[in-house]
C-alpha cells in the first residue's frame, strides 16, 4: 500500500465521534468539513438529534463490562486515561468537564441478590478486580450524604468517572469552529468513497469518515436502533458527587449529577425503534427510582424528558469498518463516552497508518 | 423382555403441532441480540418466546429485532408479558397475530407487579375470549388444580404452569402441587415456565413427567448463554429420558445390586 495520507477530509455526522474526529485532525493540520443532517446546537428533545446529547456521559468500564465483556472494560480504562488529557487542551473549556470520583451501585433491601449478581459478573468478567470494595450503610452515607439512609449495602466502583456531555459537545463544536473546519448543518448526506452526496451535489474528498450513527441506518442493514428514555430533573435540596446505580430485578437504572443543580436519571433499553415521546410506565420506572433514592427529590423540577436511539450492531459492540476513500465508525450503543476515545483512536491510528492500531482485534472485524 | 432404547421421535404435540425439542426459550434480558440468537442455536429450541408490550407495536418500531429472531427460524410465541389487565392481554394478543401471522400466544396476565404472578382470574377471562376469537392460548398460570382445570374448561390445549415466579431461579417450589396437577390432568401437554434457574431443575421437572420446559432469565444472565442453552437442553432430554425409561421406586434400606452370598457372614447384617 501507498496511500499518502489524506489531507482533505469530510466528517459525516457531528455527534461524539464526529466532533472528536473534526478536533484530532484539525490538529494533525488536516482540512475538515463537518456535515450534520440536523442542528449543530440542537436543543429540542425528540429531534433526530446525535444520542450524544441525550446519554448521561457515564465513563463507568466496570459497570458497562458486567452487561458486556472484557473487551468493552478494557477500552473503557483507556477512556478514563484519554478523557482528561484530552479535555486538558481544550482551549474554550470554562469549568472543569471530568471527574473521576467514581461510582456506587446499590440496591434496596428486598433487591441485595441483584447485587450481589452484579459482583458475581463483576468478578466473572474482570477476575482481578481491585478497584472496587463492598460498602456498608455508614459508608454509603459518607460518600453521598443526601441518599436516603435506608441504602444498608453498595458496591464503590472508585476508578469511574463521568463528563458533563452537552458542555462538552458546545466546547467540541466552538473549539473545530476556531481551528477552521468547514461547518455544514442541517445538511443531510449519503458516502461513498471518496465521496460525499448532497441533494445538491457530490463533493470529493481525500477521504470521508462515516459516524452518522442512526443516521446511516439506511446505508447499514445491520445497524438497529435501541430505545432509550431519560429525565432531566433540578432541584438544590440534594448533591451527588458521583453516578449512583440502582439495582432492581426489572431495571437498571442510574443518575448522574450535571452541572447547576441538574441531575439525568435513565435510561430505559427498549428493543424498538420508536422515537416517540417518554411512556407513562417509563417515566414512573423513572421517577420512582429517583424517588427512592431521596425522598428530597419529590420536591425536584422535571426539566426534560428526553427519547433517543441508541445505534448499534447486533452483538452490541462498535465497529471501525476500513475502505479505500472511506472509514466507518458506528455502533456505541449505550458507549458513546466509554468507547469514543478508543474508537477515535484507532480511526486515527489507521488514517496516519500507525504501525500499532489500538484496539484493531476489538473494533475493526 | 421387549423395549425401545431411544425416545420416540417427535411426540411432543402443541395445538396439532409436532416438535422434536420439549425446550422453549425465551428472547429478552440477552446482553445482545447476537448472544440471543446463539443461545437459541445451542438450546436446540424449535419454539421462541417474543414479547411487544413495550415496543409500541402499531408502529412497528420492533422490526430490526423481530426479523432477527425470526431468522433463527424457530416458531415464534409472541407472548403478552407485561399486561395487567384482561382488555390490555387481549388487544395485545390481537395486535401480535397481524405482526407475527400466527394464532399461537403465551397469555400473561400480571397479578401481581413486584413478582409477575399471573392474575388466575383474569387469565381464564382472557383465555375464553382469544379460544372464541381462534387463538391457541399457551397460559402461563400458577400451580393451582382448579385454575388449570378451568383453564381446560374454556378451551386451552396446553397448560404452563409455574415452577416459581418469573426470574427468581427458585426451581420447583410446590411439589406437591405440581405432582397432583400431572397426576390428575394426563392427557393435556403441560410445560413448566418460569422460576427455573438450574438445568437440574429442569430434568427433575421432566422427570416428573412434565411435557416440556420454557425458561429465560437463566439462560440470558449467565456469564455463557449458549453453554447455559445447551446445559439445559441436555438436562430436559435427560429428564424426558428418565421419565421415558421409568424411575426405580425409592427405598427406606439399601438393598445390594449384586449378591452378598460370597461374603463372610460378619459383613451381612
Amino acid at each position: 500500500m501507498t496511500h499518502s495520507i489524506p489531507n482533505n477530509i469530510a466528517i459525516a455526522g457531528a455527534g461524539l465521534l464526529g466532533r472528536l474526529l473534526a478536533w484530532q485532525l484539525l490538529q494533525a493540520n488536516c482540512k475538515v468539513t463537518l456535515f450534520e443532517a440536523g442542528s449543530f446546537t440542537p436543543d429540542t428533545p425528540q429531534t433526530n438529534r446525535a444520542a450524544a446529547f441525550t446519554a448521561a456521559g457515564m465513563i463507568a468500564p466496570l459497570s458497562e463490562a458486567v452487561v458486556s465483556d472484557e473487551g468493552v472494560y478494557r477500552m473503557g480504562q483507556f477512556a478514563l486515561q484519554q478523557w482528561p488529557q484530552w479535555l486538558s487542551k481544550l482551549q474554550m473549556q470554562t469549568a472543569p468537564l471530568f471527574f473521576q470520583h467514581g461510582s456506587l451501585v446499590i440496591a434496596h433491601p428486598q433487591d441485595i441478590s441483584e447485587l450481589d449478581q452484579f459482583e458475581r459478573e463483576l468478578q466473572f468478567v474482570i477476575p482481578q478486580c481491585k478497584t472496587y470494595r463492598r460498602v456498608n450503610q455508614q459508608q454509603i452515607q459518607e460518600l453521598e450524604p443526601d441518599l436516603n439512609p435506608n441504602f444498608s449495602q453498595g458496591l464503590f466502583l472508585a476508578e469511574e468517572g463521568h463528563v458533563h456531555n452537552r458542555e462538552l459537545l458546545r466546547v467540541l463544536l466552538s473549539e473545530i469552529s476556531l481551528l477552521g473546519a468547514k461547518l455544514r448543518e442541517f445538511t443531510p448526506v449519503e458516502v461513498a468513497a471518496n465521496k460525499i452526496i448532497t441533494e445538491a451535489s457530490e463533493e470529493e474528498f481525500d477521504l470521508v469518515i462515516d459516524c452518522r450513527g442512526m443516521g446511516a441506518r439506511d446505508q447499514h442493514p445491520q445497524l438497529r436502533g435501541v430505545r432509550g428514555e431519560t429525565l432531566h430533573v433540578e432541584t438544590k435540596e440534594i448533591q451527588l458527587q458521583r453516578p449512583v446505580r440502582l439495582m432492581h430485578p426489572r431495571y437498571q437504572l442510574y443518575i448522574v449529577p450535571k452541572l447547576n443543580n441538574r441531575f439525568i436519571i435513565g435510561a430505559t433499553q427498549i428493543e424498538s425503534e420508536d422515537r416517540s415521546p417518554v411512556t407513562l410506565q417509563s417515566s414512573l420506572e423513572l421517577s420512582s427510582a429517583l424517588y427512592t433514592l431521596s425522598p428530597a427529590f419529590a420536591e425536584a423540577r422535571i426539566i426534560e424528558m428526553d427519547v433517543n436511539l441508541r445505534p448499534a450492531y447486533m452483538d452490541n459492540l462498535p465497529k471501525v469498518i476500513i475502505q479505500d476513500g472511506l472509514i466507518t465508525a458506528n455502533g456505541l450503543f449505550r458507549h458513546g463516552y466509554l468507547l469514543a476515545p478508543a474508537m477515535v483512536e484507532n480511526v486515527l491510528a489507521h488514517i496516519f497508518q500507525k504501525e500499532e492500531k489500538v484496539f484493531n482485534e476489538l473494533l475493526n472485524c | 423382555m421387549s423395549y425401545t432404547p431411544t425416545l420416540p421421535a417427535k411426540d411432543f404435540t402443541l395445538y396439532g403441532e409436532t416438535f422434536s425439542s420439549r425446550f422453549l426459550l425465551g428472547t429478552a434480558l440477552y446482553a445482545s441480540p447476537q448472544l440471543m440468537r446463539d443461545s437459541i442455536v445451542q438450546s436446540r429450541a424449535e419454539i421462541v418466546t417474543l414479547g411487544l408490550r413495550r415496543q409500541n407495536p402499531n408502529d412497528r418500531s420492533g422490526d430490526a429485532i423481530w426479523d432477527f429472531i425470526k431468522e433463527s427460524g424457530c416458531r415464534l410465541l409472541p407472548n403478552t408479558a407485561g399486561c395487567k389487565s384482561v382488555k390490555e392481554a387481549v388487544t395485545l394478543a390481537e395486535m401480535s397475530r397481524e405482526i407475527f401471522d400466527t394464532e399461537w400466544i403465551k397469555l400473561e396476565v400480571v397479578g401481581d407487579d413486584y413478582n409477575l404472578q399471573p392474575d388466575p382470574f383474569g387469565l381464564v377471562e382472557a383465555s375464553e375470549i382469544l379460544i372464541k376469537k381462534g387463538f391457541k392460548v399457551l397460559p402461563y398460570c400458577t400451580d393451582d388444580l382448579i385454575l388449570c382445570k378451568r383453564l381446560l374448561d374454556v378451551g386451552c390445549q396446553v397448560l404452563m404452569p409455574w415452577g416459581a415466579p418469573i426470574g427468581t431461579g427458585q426451581g420447583l417450589l410446590n411439589r406437591y402441587n405440581l405432582r397432583t396437577l400431572r397426576e390428575r390432568i394426563k392427557d393435556v401437554p403441560m410445560i413448566i415456565d418460569a422460576g427455573l434457574g438450574a438445568p437440574s431443575q429442569a430434568t427433575e421437572a421432566m422427570e416428573m413427567g412434565f411435557d416440556g420446559i420454557l425458561l429465560n432469565t437463566a439462560v440470558a444472565k449467565a456469564h455463557n448463554p449458549p453453554l447455559m442453552a445447551e446445559a439445559f437442553a441436555d438436562a430436559i432430554d435427560a429428564g424426558r429420558k428418565a421419565y421415558y425409561a421409568g424411575l426405580m421406586q425409592k427405598r427406606q434400606t439399601a438393598s445390594p445390586s449384586t449378591p452378598t452370598i460370597g461374603q463372610p457372614f460378619w459383613h451381612q447384617q
